[in-house]
């Protein structure tokens, strides 16, 4: 030990000293050249594996969640790699039925925009043929003015985020091309002001013509359409995100497209995800007048969300559901914070993943979702840990079940397979009555999920009596369908009935009731006829009127009854029944926790407690007192929670500095200069790290507010101050 | 329509068969250009054809035909200007196919950067056409002036030599359309000069340039020494010459002078260009006919006056835009009819209500923040969204400035003069919290039901993905970016919308705007 020292000191106590001799005068000037000094590479590896760790964060939270698991269930290992696959199996069954909804959604829009182009096509064709000497050269045809006309399609897809688009404007491509037609898509990307027009003509020529095509000349893509009877095919270009894109960039497109026109049938079909006049204010007059725009218009997120909860929830489609609580999450997530069905698709997938990681039971969904299987099959899977796990849900408790009524296991889980369908039918016949007041699935949906079926209070007499001081339930959904009842108009009636009569075909119950509706419609009919006879006196007719009137009001009292009847009888929501927490997903907190990640405020704690992450020897111990061998930017972030919004530089720099050379350390070097001897033999007793030099602690602590600032903690002096460094303290 | 249509198929077919005596009616790909192609293609029409053909112009072909001059009798530059849609590259092109002259056209709009303009020009020259056996490859690879100048004088010197042989004359004219965008091009100015002086550079005789541009020649001289090209103006067209020209396509010419009649007067106080009457006219005209059963009919005054009165309401609102948008029914059962929609006048009222796209609720609020922190000035912010509201704290200060009323009159004009003000995002996202606070306690007040349930954690949540938002209404062109490094915190942001669009959100949210808009 005693040589190496002696080899190595020399030089650290030279820099010290030099450093020191110095000091008085490099004490306020920061030196700038000192920035440049490369930083160590043992601190840019430590500053790495920091990052790493952040990003990885949630992983190690996972593990011990799948730990904890794994001691309570015997053979943990096979049954979570079951779950994981019977997830699989769960999710590609949601994710198809998803596509297929959103696909069928969309179908009707694609073969319009398709029977567009072929018409105006067609049109254009019908103009007569150009020759190829015609059709190539420079020079344009001359004829009517209004054939510089180019034609547009806007489709609106009526949501300010373009998510969920992206992918419905790839299948609409695909779509036109399976048609026969030469689609090229440009995005927002191709008409950037720095490129110009060219960048996007070029881009559309490497897609139509050839990929190695470096020149941005229409003439090329002329040439190409008179080439092997492409001509006998209109040419697409889709724009997917009009309003991203750079107006003047869009408008030379336009302009130079619209010149051609006539020889090459372009057709542009621009997404606009706000108001449809969009392009009104992005591109130019002489652009805008050359547009023969046409509208399309997609189903709005919402249709789409509704159709999407219809065919995963209240179909049978894969058996799994969520609880009252979730529900009124996600539709709040819908709302109020992203308003994307990719959102709300990503939302269903991590409660469903969540799902089958945190239920051990939840294995038993593979069977649900097959009608002919009998429920109980699953129950062989189940193994002691299992089954006594699935005698603790609190469902079970609830209802008093014990492990005597074990035999009974396989009824309650047929109970439970057979429950969701009569109630999903219950849901959409209010949902059905509600259609006319424009009430969204999802509210209905929320509203029925709830477990202590507030609903029902609405239809108590006392209720309906003072309904109008009755200040909760203000927003409930059928509470508004029970009112919009009453201003039904005979057709409404007539065709509310006849859609409850195809839901509820399979579930005879329901269906007989409804069936009786019949001679009470049949009578407001009758009613409503009367008065339309033109011979009938004025007298008669009023007599008539308030006839109709009554049937009608007989009419509506008996449809809300259904409804009640229904909602008693039937809406047995999910959470009541035994053993739910198979199909069931109930943990909103871990939902939310893995949806929003607050990433800020965990940059912000991890910082101040880095010694959590790093998991170092030296620092963990000591609590909270600053350290030396702490990393720097948590050094200095928790020295910034001393100072206001706005920090001194030169302070902030000095207490960093004094925590870097410790105190007892500056009274060492004090000593010093009495014997070097005893300094030596300190310094073999105590085996503090050798003091870093003035410029690398400048370097370091210049690498330091950097990284805050990148982190986006801090901000950077303004001209005004430039002594100061400003805290951005939003999220904290 | 469909008689327009008929119009232009009859106009193109006898077009098409006179083109088909003189080549094959399909010709091959591998068809090798000849220097034939570079006159007109067409039988040449006479000076009579010529000027009936339009109308107006009369003048300046006759002019453009002078300075031209006789065959093979060099010719200065030539500069043809006008505003747009004054038959300026029509009327080149057609005295071309008069003269029977070879000549070389290429627009700017089309080649939008030097070297494509250079090559195209050459191209024509060299009889070099771009196919896929080319690999779409021009004849010779060109960049710089000075070599399209070494360039060009040997391809015309070939050209020439075949010219002669072919007996076609000892002249070769070259067109550059659109000479005005090459201003905007990256070093645009040089170009232009160099056009400009390429006949005393090239200093071929052979050569006739003919310049057609939007913009007055005063414009493009800058005393460099070169000769100025020869003026040849374009106006724009009178009332008259309008009517003859759309008189000229049509079949039942009675119906259409009474229909324009109607609509050319109001039209040409707004503009005069044929290009977007014609647009805005056929769209009129297929109202206009809707109540006639027989198109072919001659109308009396009484028709006239019937078709008038139908057609009324819809010039007003189609003289306001330039944009209209046709919807066009799913079902397509009432084929090829489409419903015109203007955007702004057939809306009612209650569709301005509705905000027919979807935003979510925190956008929603960050937009009016947005807009709020743009009329707003900044140091009102702290009366504005304190605890109390606002409303009664901003009286009393109005009050005690009333001082200093005339200089802040001067403020708002130039307020309003300078549009919506620029703010940084901390004063966007404190905006944000205040409003989105406020909407939801009279959220939470409403919702009594959900808030029993134990489940009102939405402030919360409303923060956190809100920089997303933000760029996502910056994306929708909602709000501006303005300022340089992310890094340096200094980028400032500036409301676009309109208050109309606001108002529409601030309704849809029940939020109250107007008590937070500060009134001048």
């Amino acid at each position: 030990m005693a040589p190496s020292t002696t080899i190595a000191d020399p030089q650290p106590s030279s820099t010290t000293d030099s450093s020191n001799s110095n000091a008085a005068a490099a004490e306020n000037d920061i030196r700038p050249f000192f920035v440049l000094h490369k930083a160590s590479s043992g601190k840019k590896s430590t500053g790495t594996v920091r990052a790493k760790r952040r990003i990885d964060s949630p992983a190690p939270k996972l593990a011990k969640k799948s730990e904890i698991e794994s001691t309570e269930v015997e053979d943990g290992e096979y049954f979570s790699t079951l779950r994981l696959k019977v997830f699989e199996t769960v999710w590609s069954k949601i994710d198809k039925t998803i596509q297929d909804v959103l696909r069928d959604s969309h179908s009707k829009v694609f073969s319009g925009v398709h029977d567009w182009i072929c018409e105006s096509f067609e049109s254009i064709r019908s103009c007569g043929a150009l020759s190829l000497s015609e059709a190539v050269r420079s020079y344009p045809v001359l004829s009517q003015p209004s054939s510089k006309q180019l034609f547009t399609a806007l489709v609106l897809t009526r949501n300010l985020e373009m998510v969920d688009d992206l992918l419905t404007f790839e299948d609409l491509g695909l779509h036109l091309k399976s048609q026969g037609c030469h689609v090229g898509k440009l995005s927002s990307m191709d008409f950037s002001t720095k490129n110009g027009v060219g960048g996007c003509l070029r881009g559309l020529l490497r897609q139509f013509v050839m990929p190695t095509v470096d020149v941005a000349d229409v003439t090329i893509l002329a040439s190409w359409y008179r080439e092997n009877g492409n001509h006998n095919n209109p040419v697409v270009i889709i724009v997917d995100d009009t309003e991203r894109c750079s107006g003047s960039v869009l408008s030379e497109l336009i302009l130079i497209l619209s010149e051609w026109a006539v020889k090459v049938p372009v057709f542009l079909i621009m997404g606009v995800s706000t108001a449809h006049d969009a392009p009104r204010k992005i591109l130019s007059a002489n652009a805008l007048q050359r547009i023969c725009a046409t509208r399309f218009t997609l189903s709005s997120p919402a249709e789409r969300m509704d159709a999407v909860l219809e065919a995963v929830f209240l179909k049978p489609c894969s058996g799994f559901t969520v609880s009252h609580k979730v529900a009124l999450y996600m539709r709040s997530y819908f709302l109020s914070q992203d308003g994307t069905l990719t959102s709300f698709v990503k939302t269903l997938k991590i409660a469903c993943l969540q799902h089958f990681s945190l239920e051990p039971l939840s294995i038993m969904l593979e069977h649900f979702c097959q009608d002919n299987q009998p429920p109980g099959e699953g129950t062989g899977l189940l193994t002691e840990a299992t089954m006594k796990h699935a005698f603790d849900l609190p469902s079970v408790t609830r209802n008093k079940i014990t492990r005597s009524t074990c035999e009974m296991l396989p009824q309650f889980l047929l109970d439970l397979q057979r429950m969701p369908k009569p109630w999903s039918i219950v849901v959409l016949c209010i949902y059905e009555a509600g259609k006319f007041d424009k009430i969204r699935l999802i509210d209905v949906f929320c509203e029925t999920l709830d477990p202590e079926a507030r609903y029902l209070k609405y239809f108590s007499p006392s209720a309906s009596l003072n309904s109008q001081s009755h200040v909760s339930g203000r927003n409930s959904v059928i509470r508004r369908v029970l009112r919009k009842l009453r201003d039904f108009s005979p057709a409404q009636l007539s065709s509310l009935l006849k859609s409850w009569e195809s839901l509820t075909a399979e579930f005879s119950e329901i269906s007989d009731k409804v069936m009786e509706l019949h001679p009470l419609m049949r009578n407001v009919e009758a009613a409503g006829q009367r008065p339309g006879l033109p011979s009938s006196p004025k007298k008669h007719a009023s007599r008539s009127h308030s006839k109709l009137e009554k049937e009608l009001k007989a009419m509506t009292d008996k449809v809300s009854a259904i409804i009640e009847f229904m909602l008693r009888e039937y809406m047995k929501p999910v959470e009541t029944v035994p053993f739910n927490e198979i199909l069931c997903y109930k943990n909103v907190d871990k939902l939310q926790s893995a949806l929003l990640g607050d990433p800020r405020g965990r940059i912000q704690s991890d910082l101040l407690e880095s010694y959590n992450i790093l998991h170092c020897m030296c620092c963990s111990q000591r609590g909270t007192s600053l350290l030396p061998s702490m990393h720097d930017t948590s050094i200095l972030y928790t020295l910034a929670q001393e100072h206001a919004d706005v920090i001194n530089l030169h302070d902030w720099y000095q207490s960093f500095k004094t925590i870097l050379i410790p105190r007892n350390s500056k009274a060492k070097l004090k000593s010093k200069t009495c014997s070097k001897s005893k300094k030596r033999k300190d310094r073999c007793e105590e085996p503090e790290p050798e003091q870093p030099a003035e410029a690398s602690i400048q370097a370091r602590f210049c690498r330091a507010v950097m990284e805050l600032q990148i982190a986006g903690l801090i901000r950077m002096p303004s001209k005004r101050r430039p002594d100061y460094v400003q805290r951005v303290a939003f999220g904290s | 329509m469909t008689r327009e249509e008929s119009s232009k198929v009859t106009r193109r077919s006898i077009r098409l068969a006179s083109s088909v005596t003189d080549e094959n009616p399909e010709p091959k790909p591998s068809h090798p250009p000849t220097v034939a192609d570079l006159t007109f293609g067409e039988e040449s029409i006479t000076l009579d054809a010529l000027l009936s053909n339009f109308p107006g112009r009369r003048s300046q072909i006759l002019d453009l035909i002078r300075l031209i001059g006789p065959l093979d009798s060099p010719s200065l530059p030539i500069m043809v200007y006008g505003d747009a849609s004054t038959g300026k590259t029509s009327v080149a092109l057609q005295v071309f196919r008069h003269l029977n002259r070879p000549f070389v056209y290429s627009s700017c709009r089309t080649c939008c950067s030097p070297r494509l303009l250079f090559e195209s020009i050459l191209n024509q020259l060299l009889l070099h056409s771009k196919c896929s056996s080319n690999g779409y490859a021009s004849a010779k690879r060109c960049d710089k002036p000075s070599d399209f100048v070494n360039l060009l004088r040997q391809a015309l010197s070939d050209v020439m030599e075949t010219l002669g042989r072919k007996s076609m004359g000892k002249m070769l004219y070259l067109i550059v359309d659109h000479v005005d965008l090459i201003k905007d091009w990256d070093k645009g100015a040089m170009i232009l000069q160099f056009l400009f002086s390429l006949y005393s550079v090239l200093k071929m005789p052979q050569l006739g340039i003919i310049l057609i541009s939007g913009l007055p020649p005063d414009v493009y001289y800058s005393n460099m020494g070169y000769t100025d090209p020869l003026p040849v103006y374009f106006p724009e067209y009178s009332e008259d010459e309008l009517r003859q020209i759309f008189l000229k396509t049509q079949v039942n010419k009675k119906l259409y002078s009474a229909f324009l009649d109607v609509v050319l007067r109001p039209f040409c106080r707004v503009t005069r260009r044929v290009e977007e009457l014609s647009t805005t006219f056929s769209s009129l005209f297929r109202k206009y006919c809707v109540p006639l059963d027989d198109l072919a009919i001659s109308p009396n005054e009484d028709l006239k006056r019937r078709l008038y009165s139908n057609l009324k309401p819809h010039i007003t609102s189609s003289l306001n835009e330039i944009f209209r948008v046709s919807s066009r029914p799913h079902d397509g059962d009432t084929k090829g009819e489409r419903r015109q929609k203007a955007s702004y006048s057939s809306e009612n009222g209650e569709e301005l209500e509705i905000l027919d796209f979807h935003m979510s609720t925190s956008a929603k609020y960050l937009l009016i923040a947005a807009f709020l922190a743009s009329r707003n000035p900044a140091t009102l912010d702290a009366s504005m969204f304190d605890s109390t509201g606002g409303m009664d704290n901003r009286k009393r200060k109005r009050k005690a400035s009333e001082k200093s009323m005339e200089k802040k009159e001067i403020a708002e004009q130039e307020a309003v003069m300078k549009g919506p003000g620029s703010f940084p995002l901390e004063r966007l996202l404190a905006i944000f919290q205040c409003i989105a606070s406020v909407g939801d306690s009279s959220f939470g007040e409403e919702e009594e039901e959900e808030e029993a349930t134990g489940y009102d954690k939405e402030s919360n949540n409303m923060m956190s993905d809100i920089l997303l938002q933000v760029s996502s209404l910056c994306d929708a062109n909602f709000m501006i970016k303005s300022g340089s490094c992310p890094l340096e915190g200094s980028i400032r942001y500036r409301s676009m919308v309109s208050e109309d669009l606001c108002l529409k959100v601030a309704r849809s949210l029940s939020f109250p705007l107007s008590k937070y808009l500060y009134r001048r």
